[in-house]
């Protein structure tokens, strides 16, 4: 019986030797184990306004190639400037002093990450020194459009009064949806209803009565939050000097442009027929 | 517990059972039962199926507890003994399964070596020799390697006492020794139930049914029948009682003391006869 | 010893005493753990049974589940022009789900159902109570060795089935269809995190499927009626009652590990 014993115990030990095997290449082959350098590396730092979704371990790259990754995150006290640490690989020590930092995303959806861009200054950056020229993380709505803006819906604790605006196409708006000046939530969308007389969308706005300084020939404007986000509507003030009172009509509107209509717009410079509009409207009537 | 063999005091009861009640299923399979058996004998007990034989075994080594009376084994109090204490007390117990319950994974030698390794330490020169001295007892030495299933029903049944008395106990209970043997492993079993027993004065408790093979070793039996014991004594004495149950059990009557009959409402009544019922 | 089962009471109540009794089973069984410290040989023997003897299946099952997602994965990433994912997405959707489940469910199936049948075989030929006969505790030799064994086991096999999906996936996507290598292996060094996906996925919840199938199937060994139909009988209802649990369990701990 000795015999046998000692096999199953040898076969037994061959089973758990190659179980741990099977782990450790999982661990260190196809987990983010396997980014870690084991060489050496040197601390940066970067300063920026906004990083975005950047996370803890996000890759930093030199034209593409990974060089180190983001060690912490942190907020400056007292301050609105978000600082990084960088864990450089040792490899890469010549990093022009006026390089510049940024905060990239990878394709449309994917995950930020951190891209130096050398600069032509002789000297190098040294160990747990600072790179001071950063772009901050580009938010996808100033990609399409300075006026976007994102946040929930205001709170119309000090009541509210009421405007309408025509519009015509709404797109997916409906009540409830935020009304934004300066990407700020200022009120809620009340009610969106067909006018039967002109066959337009009248909407309803409730704003907050805090915001009463709004010039009455301010523009409305059917927007979308992001490529896939929910429309908004937002506001854009004009230069009148009388303002927006309980029961007005805005005048000038812009309805809910199609992706393929605001893509035409840089493009081709091409956009359907529409009301008098301000903002990226303005680009397309030029050329009438 | 160390029963010592050659203590020979035929008068102590080695197993005293007093007023044992067990209810199983809601059926009483014994009723205040009395039994003593007696220290260096064979005793058989006999009674027809169901009536509690082996369940009366297992209440011995205390595998099943009872619902009242009590089990003296050695003057160790069974039902009152600790875990620890059972086993102790068990070591010093052979038991002889119907169906022999070697342990498949391993061959005869492993089977006979199993209480050994559990409970010694013994060098494996020392366990070889007694395991081979045991498998010699039983004349399977030859058979050391083989596999139980390679086995037949009387071999295996051979094995399994050789593993029974591989710890030399004072006690072996022997459940259904003869049941499935050819008459040459019969015989070969009859006569090392009784060669342990005179050569070792080794307890032996026996149940069985046949009454050819039980009357030419046993020498004691009692008889079994509605969860008492309704007749005991020596072969002779209790084939010459002439009692119900005696009568019934060895002159092979279908009714009798014991029904043929299980317990049932009125036939008529339950063939729909409902005049007939009261 | 409860041979006898609750005849008309409701599936529920069913139900819940099998869990009870199971429940209670795992402390006994825990409570043996210090008993069958002397039968470590015993455990190492059942390593290699419930083990090393499920590695066949359970790396061929491997390799073909890495191999069919990546070949799905690859049809439907090609509509977002996204194919480069594909090492990511069999390795992430592996290491959480598909690994731990599909190992502990075939592991129920070869492993689970031999403990059920030999334990109830044992049971039906009286070995277990000969081992009581011969003062040997069949919960410290015969079941706690198993549980332990399965316990031990589970996260290994499972292991070796991830590495072998990857393997898989990679044999298809990289030399069948061509996706690049370097960003097959990047991509999936990059999401794959060895806390989230590698110990609380792979490791934890196999380590809970491993435990929970073996404890059913030894219970369901110990309950089992000792006749040759009992048997059949108790290692349908390991295969059932493990693969429930398996599920069951894979949501609770998704929830909570996630």
């Amino acid at each position: 019986m000795s015999q046998p014993r000692s096999s199953y115990a040898l076969g037994t030990g061959l089973f758990i030797v190659l179980g741990f095997a099977a782990l450790a290449y999982l661990a260190t082959q196809t987990s983010s184990i396997a980014n870690v350098h084991q060489g050496d590396t040197y601390a940066l730092e970067a300063r920026f306004a906004n990083i975005g979704q950047l996370k803890e371990r996000a890759p930093v790259k030199i034209a593409g190639v990974r060089i180190g990754q983001v060690q912490s995150i942190a907020l400056i006290p007292g301050s609105d400037v978000a600082d990084v640490k960088l864990a450089i690989d040792r490899k890469y020590q010549d990093i022009p002093r006026d390089s510049v930092a940024a905060v990239f995303t990878s394709g449309l959806l994917g995950d930020q990450y951190i891209g130096i861009e050398y600069g032509t200054a002789k000297q190098a950056l040294e160990p747990g020194g600072t790179i001071a020229l950063t772009k901050p993380a580009q938010q996808l709505e100033e990609m399409l459009g300075k006026f976007f803006g994102a946040g929930g819906v205001a709170d119309n604790l000090g009541g509210t009064y009421t405007v309408s605006a025509s519009f015509t196409n709404v797109g997916a708006l409906s009540p409830g949806a935020p009304v934004k000046m300066a990407g700020v939530p200022i009120g809620v969308v009340q009610s969106v209803r067909v006018d039967p007389l002109k066959l337009d969308a009248k909407v309803i706005l409730a704003i907050d009565k805090r915001y009463d300084h709004i010039p009455d020939d301010s523009a409305a404007a059917v927007f979308t939050s992001g490529l896939i986000g929910t429309q908004y509507v937002a506001i854009q003030p004009g230069g009148s000097p009388d303002m927006l009172v309980q029961g007005d009509e805005m005048i000038l509107t812009q309805s809910a442009m199609q992706l393929e209509d605001l893509i035409g717009k840089f493009l081709v410079n091409g956009a359907p027929g529409e009301k008098p509009a301000t903002g990226a409207g303005k680009t397309g009537s030029r050329q009438h | 517990m160390t029963v010592d063999p050659a203590d020979t005091h035929t008068d102590e009861a080695l197993v005293q059972i007093r007023g044992l009640t067990t209810v199983l299923g809601g059926r009483a399979v014994f009723d205040a039962l009395d039994l003593d058996i007696p220290r260096g004998r064979v005793t058989a007990i006999m009674g027809a199926s169901g009536t509690g034989k082996t369940t009366l075994l297992k209440h011995i080594t205390g595998h099943m507890r009872a619902d009242a009376g009590k089990i003296l084994v050695d003057g160790h109090d069974v039902g009152a003994l600790s875990r620890e204490e059972l086993y102790a007390l068990r070591e010093g117990i052979g038991y002889l399964f119907q169906n022999s319950a070697l342990l498949t994974d391993y061959d005869v030698f492993e089977n006979v070596a199993f209480p050994l390794r559990q409970h010694t330490r013994l060098p494996e020169v020392l366990i070889r020799n007694v395991v081979l001295m045991k498998l010699q007892a039983v004349g399977l030495r030859g058979a050391a390697r083989l596999m139980p299933s390679e086995l037949s029903g009387g071999m295996a049944r051979r094995v399994a006492l050789a593993r029974a008395i591989v710890f030399d106990p004072g006690l072996i209970l022997y459940d259904e020794p003869f049941v499935g043997l050819d008459p040459v492993a019969l015989n070969q079993i009859l006569r090392l139930i009784s060669t342990l027993n005179r050569t070792l004065g080794i307890t032996s408790v026996l149940v069985a049914h046949e009454w050819a093979a039980v009357s030419r070793i046993a020498d004691n039996v009692a008889l079994l029948a509605t969860g008492k014991v309704v007749a005991q004594g020596s072969p002779q004495a209790i084939a010459a009682d002439g009692s119900p149950w005696t009568r019934q059990f060895f002159g092979g009557e279908a009714d009798g003391p014991v029904p043929f009959q299980y317990p049932a409402r009125d036939f008529a009544a339950e063939l729909g006869f409902a005049g007939v019922a009261p | 010893m409860s041979r006898q089962r609750p005849a008309s009471s409701g599936l529920v109540a069913g139900t819940l005493t099998q869990i009870g009794a199971c429940g209670l089973f795992l402390l006994t069984l825990l409570a043996g753990i210090p008993r069958s410290g002397r039968y470590l040989r015993e455990t190492i023997r059942q390593i290699w049974f419930v083990g090393a003897m499920s590695l066949t299946i359970i790396m061929v099952c491997g390799l073909f589940v890495g191999m069919v997602l990546m070949l799905q994965l690859y049809h439907v990433l090609s509509i977002f022009g996204g194919t480069s994912a594909g090492g990511m997405v069999v390795a992430l959707s592996v290491y959480r789900e598909l690994g731990p489940v599909v190992t502990a469910l075939l592991f129920a199936g070869r492993a689970g159902t031999s403990i059920t049948a030999e334990i109830g075989l044992m049971r039906a030929t009286d070995q277990i109570a000969a081992m009581e006969m011969m003062a040997v505790d069949p919960i410290a030799y015969v079941a706690t060795p198993r549980f332990l064994a399965g316990v031990i086991a589970m996260p290994l096999l499972c292991c070796v089935f991830c590495g072998l999906a990857i393997f898989g996936g990679h044999l298809v996507g990289v030399t069948w269809l061509g996706i690049d290598n370097g960003t097959f292996w990047s991509n999936m060094t990059a999401q794959v995190d060895l806390r989230t996906d590698i110990v609380n996925g792979v490791l934890l919840k196999s380590l809970a499927f491993g435990a929970v199938v073996t404890l059913i199937a030894v219970y369901q060994g110990f309950a089992t009626a000792a006749t040759s139909e009992g048997v059949a009988r108790a290692t349908t209802r390991t295969v059932v009652a493990s693969s429930i649990a398996i599920l069951a369990l894979d949501f609770v701990l998704t929830a909570f590990l996630m």
